[in-house]
C-alpha cells in the first residue's frame, strides 16, 4: 500500500543494481558486436578495413564475433528466464507486457504532438517507446543468437536437423545481417535519440546509471506509476505550466 | 649575265657529275672479259652434261659487273681459257662442275682456320659458289647470310655424349617465322662466315638450353619475367627438363605463343601430359579442341606463360577468383554462352570470398579458403548446367568436406549458387530479405517522423 509521505521524496528508485549491471552488460556486447559484425556485413568499406586489420584479421574479427555472440546469448537467455520465473512465481508485476493501452497512447500522443490535445499520454512504469525497445532487444537477440549459432556451425545444422532445407543457412545469414542493420538503426537513432539527445534528459538521461529517476521527471513521464506509489492522484495539467511552479503545490491529494 | 652564271656554276657541274656517275655505274669488262662476252653474253649459249643436263653457259655482265670480281680477267678462274685456247671439257652432271670450277676458288683463298678449314674438309655437299655465287660474287657481308649453303643440308655436330645433333635448318619454316626479317646472326651472335668458333656441349639439352640465352638480347622483359617463374627456378636448382624459351616456341620456327591456342595448349602437353588429358574433358578443352574456340583458357591463361608460378602456393590459390573473373565476369564474352557475370560478386560476398579478401589484404593465408577450383574442379572443369549438372552436385558434398569434415549430405544445398537470391530458387531467402527491406525502411522513416514530432512539440510549447 503506498504510503502518504512518498510523494515527499526527490527521487524515486527505477532500476536495482542487477538491471543496471545487465544493461551496461549488454551495451557493451553490443558496441562489441556491432563493430565487429558491421565491419563484416560491410567488409569492402574502407573503415571496416581499417577496423578488421587492426583487430588483427578477419579471423579474430570473427572469433571476437563470436564469443560476443556468446556473451550476449548468456544475457539474452538468463533474462528471459529470471523474467519469465519472476512474473509467473513470485508474481512480478508484468510491466513490459504491451497492452491495449500502448496502442491508445501511441494515438494520443500522436494527437499531442500535432497540438490535437492539450495533454500527453499519460504512462505507467514503462510508456510504449520503451516497451518497444524492450521487445526489440529480446526479439532481436533471441533472433541474432539463433542465427548467428547456424552461421557459427552450419554443418551442425544439417547433422541434428536433417529435415531442414538448405537455403536456412543463406535465410540465416540474410536475417541475421538485416536484423543487425535493423537493430543498430533503432539503437543508434532511437535510443541514442530518447537517452542523450531529447530535450527532457539531455545531456543525458542518468538513470541507467543511478537506477532513479527525479519526482518531476516521474511525475512528467510516468504519471500513472507516481499515482500507483505515492497514491497522489495527479492533476491533468499542461506540461509546459511544470517548469514554473513547485510539483508538489499542484499535487492534489 | 647573272643567269649564265648560274649556269655555268651550278648546272654544268651538275651534268659532268651526273654523266660520270652514269658511266661508273655500267660495267666496262676488262680486254680478256670483252673478248669472252663477245660471245657469252648471249642468251641462248648452253652446254649438255653427259647425263643430259643442260647449263646456259650465257653470262650477265650486270651480275659479273656487282660482284667483287668485276676487274679480273675470266682466265684467273677458268683457268686454260683464254681468247687463243678454249679447250672442251666433259661433266658428268651440272653438279660436278659447280665442284670442278669451285676448285678454282682455292687458288687465291687459301684458309688456314676457322669454319672454311672445317667445311673445305668436311663438306662433300658443298662448295664455295653454293654461299658465295658464281659470276655474282660477293663477300659475305653484301651477300646476307651464306648459313644456308651449309646448313640447307644436314651437317653435324657432336655432343661430348657422342650423340649427333643434325643443324639442318628448314629455310621455308623460318621463312614463315616471326624473324623472317633478322639474320642467322642475330640469333647466333658472334658466327659469321668468318667466325664460326666451335663450340663442344656436354649433350643435346645443354646445347638447347645454352641456345635459348640468346633470346634474351631483344626480349629481355620476357626474360625478366622468367626469372620469377617456376621453370627457370627449376632449371636454376639442377633439373635440365624445365623448359626454356625454344622448347616452347620453336626455335627456327618460331612463332607467337599468343595467337594459335591450340598449338599453345599442345606445347604444355609435351611435359604435363596427364593434365593435357584431363583438360581436353573439360568444359574449356573441349571447346578448344572440337571447335577452336579462341574464347577458352588454355594452360598459359591460367598459369601465365613467362611468369608462371607454383600453382599450390597460397598466393596462387588465393588470385585464382580474380583469375577466373577475367572472363567470367566479363558481360560480352559471357553473354555469348549464356552464363551470369555475378559469379564474381556473389562469391565476393559470400564467406568464403570475404575471408580470402582479408587473407589477401593480411598477407597472411591462415588456412585453405575455397576458390572456383574446390568447387567447380581444376582442370576437369564441367559445365554446372545441363547433363554434366547431377553430376557436378554428387560431387559437391565431397568437395565440401575437404575442409568441413562433417558435412551432411545435402549441407551443398546450402549453396544456393552464384545467383541473386529470387523466389523460385530460395523462397526462404527471398522473403526475409523482402520482409527487411520493406520493414527497415517504414521502421526508421517512423522513428525518425517522431523525433521531429518530439521536438517540434517541445519547441512549440516553450
Amino acid at each position: 500500500m503506498p504510503g502518504k509521505e512518498k510523494y515527499k521524496q526527490e527521487y524515486f528508485t527505477r532500476f536495482n543494481r542487477w538491471r543496471i549491471i545487465e544493461h551496461q552488460a549488454n551495451a557493451i556486447a553490443f558496441v562489441v558486436l556491432v563493430i565487429t559484425g558491421l565491419s563484416q556485413k560491410f567488409h569492402d568499406s574502407s573503415v571496416a578495413e581499417w577496423v578488421i586489420m587492426n583487430i588483427g584479421g578477419i579471423d579474430k574479427a570473427r572469433l571476437i564475433h563470436r564469443y560476443t555472440g556468446l556473451v550476449l546469448l548468456v544475457l539474452t537467455l538468463q533474462h528471459i528466464i529470471i523474467a519469465s520465473f519472476g512474473v509467473i512465481f513470485r508474481r512480478w508485476a508484468p510491466t513490459m507486457v504491451i497492452n491495449r493501452k500502448d496502442f491508445t497512447d501511441v494515438i494520443d500522443n500522436l494527437k499531442y504532438y500535432f497540438g490535437m490535445t492539450e495533454w500527453p499520454a499519460r504512462c505507467d512504469r514503462f510508456d510504449y517507446k520503451q516497451k518497444f525497445e524492450y521487445w526489440g532487444v529480446v526479439i532481436g537477440g533471441v533472433l541474432m543468437v539463433l542465427t548467428g549459432l547456424i552461421l557459427w556451425f552450419p554443418t551442425l545444422v544439417f547433422r541434428w536437423m536433417p529435415f531442414l532445407p538448405g537455403q536456412i543457412i543463406p535465410a540465416a545469414k540474410a536475417t541475421h545481417t538485416n536484423e543487425a542493420m535493423l537493430a543498430f538503426l533503432v539503437i543508434v537513432i532511437w535510443h541514442i535519440y530518447n537517452s542523450v539527445f531529447s530535450p527532457e534528459v539531455f545531456p543525458l538521461d542518468t538513470s541507467i546509471f543511478t537506477g532513479r529517476i527525479s519526482r518531476e521527471r516521474m511525475i512528467h513521464e510516468h504519471p500513472v506509476e507516481y499515482e500507483r506509489i505515492t497514491g497522489v492522484a495527479l492533476e491533468k495539467r499542461h506540461p509546459a505550466a511544470d517548469d514554473e511552479a513547485g510539483a508538489d503545490s499542484k499535487d492534489v491529494v | 649575265m647573272l643567269n649564265r652564271m648560274l649556269v655555268a656554276v651550278v648546272v654544268i657541274p651538275a651534268v659532268i657529275a651526273a654523266f660520270q656517275a652514269a658511266a661508273g655505274a655500267s660495267y666496262q669488262p676488262g680486254e680478256e672479259g670483252a673478248i669472252c662476252l663477245g660471245c657469252h653474253a648471249e642468251k641462248g649459249m648452253t652446254t649438255t652434261f653427259t647425263n643430259g643436263e643442260t647449263l646456259s653457259l650465257h653470262v650477265d655482265d650486270k651480275e659479273l659487273g656487282g660482284s667483287v670480281h668485276k676487274n679480273l680477267p675470266c682466265s684467273v678462274c677458268h683457268s686454260g681459257f683464254s681468247p687463243d685456247q678454249h679447250p672442251k671439257r666433259h661433266y658428268k652432271s651440272k653438279r660436278n662442275f659447280t665442284v670442278a670450277k669451285a676448285e678454282a676458288c682455292k687458288q687465291c683463298h687459301t684458309f688456314k682456320k676457322g669454319i672454311h678449314v672445317q667445311m673445305l674438309g668436311s663438306l662433300k655437299e658443298g662448295v664455295c659458289v653454293d654461299c658465295h655465287g658464281g659470276h655474282a660474287v660477293q663477300s659475305m657481308k653484301e651477300a646476307g647470310d651464306g648459313c644456308f649453303g651449309c646448313h640447307r643440308y644436314p651437317v653435324t655436330m657432336t655432343f661430348k655424349d657422342g650423340s649427333k645433333h643434325r643443324l639442318e635448318v628448314d629455310e621455308n619454316g623460318l621463312k614463315t617465322s616471326v624473324h623472317k626479317k633478322l639474320r642467322c646472326a642475330d640469333c647466333h651472335f658472334g658466327f659469321s662466315a668468318k667466325e664460326h668458333p666451335e663450340r663442344v656441349f656436354k649433350d643435346r639439352r645443354n646445347f638447347r638450353i645454352v641456345a635459348a640465352e640468346t633470346c634474351r638480347r631483344c626480349h629481355f622483359d620476357k626474360y625478366t619475367k622468367t626469372l620469377e617463374g617456376i621453370h627457370f627456378n627449376l632449371l636454376l636448382s639442377g633439373n635440365l627438363k624445365a623448359p626454356v624459351c625454344i622448347d616452347c616456341h620453336g626455335s627456327h620456327t618460331i612463332s607467337s605463343g599468343r595467337h594459335e591456342k591450340v598449338r599453345s595448349a599442345h606445347r604444355c602437353e609435351t611435359c604435363h601430359e596427364a593434365i593435357y588429358q584431363t583438360y581436353a574433358m573439360s568444359v574449356h578443352g573441349k571447346a578448344l579442341l572440337s571447335s577452336h574456340n579462341q574464347d577458352v583458357p588454355v594452360c598459359s591463361d591460367c598459369h601465365r606463360a613467362h611468369d608462371l608460378s607454383d600453382p599450390h602456393v597460397a598466393d596462387f590459390r588465393n588470385n585464382i577468383p580474380q583469375m577466373c573473373s577475367n572472363c567470367h565476369a566479363n558481360d560480352d564474352l559471357m553473354k555469348r554462352y549464356g552464363l551470369s557475370t555475378a559469379v564474381l560478386r556473389s562469391y565476393l560476398e559470400d564467406f568464403h570470398g570475404v575471408t580470402i579478401t582479408y587473407y589477401k589484404k593480411q598477407k597472411n593465408s591462415v588456412r585453405h579458403i575455397a576458390v572456383c577450383t574446390d568447387c567447380h574442379g581444376i582442370h576437369d572443369i564441367t559445365k554446372t548446367k545441363g547433363p554434366d549438372a547431377s553430376v557436378v552436385k554428387a560431387n559437391l558434398v565431397k568437395r565440401c568436406r575437404k575442409c568441413h569434415a562433417d558435412a551432411a549430405d545435402n549441407f551443398p544445398e546450402s549453396w544456393i549458387s552464384h545467383y541473386e537470391p529470387d523466389f523460385k530458387r530460395a523462397p526462404l531467402v527471398y522473403i526475409v530479405n523482402l520482409v527487411y527491406s520493406v520493414f527497415i525502411p517504414f521502421m526508421i522513416i517512423g522513428l525518425v517522423l517522431q523525433i521531429i514530432l518530439h521536438i517540434w512539440r517541445y519547441a512549440v510549447n516553450r
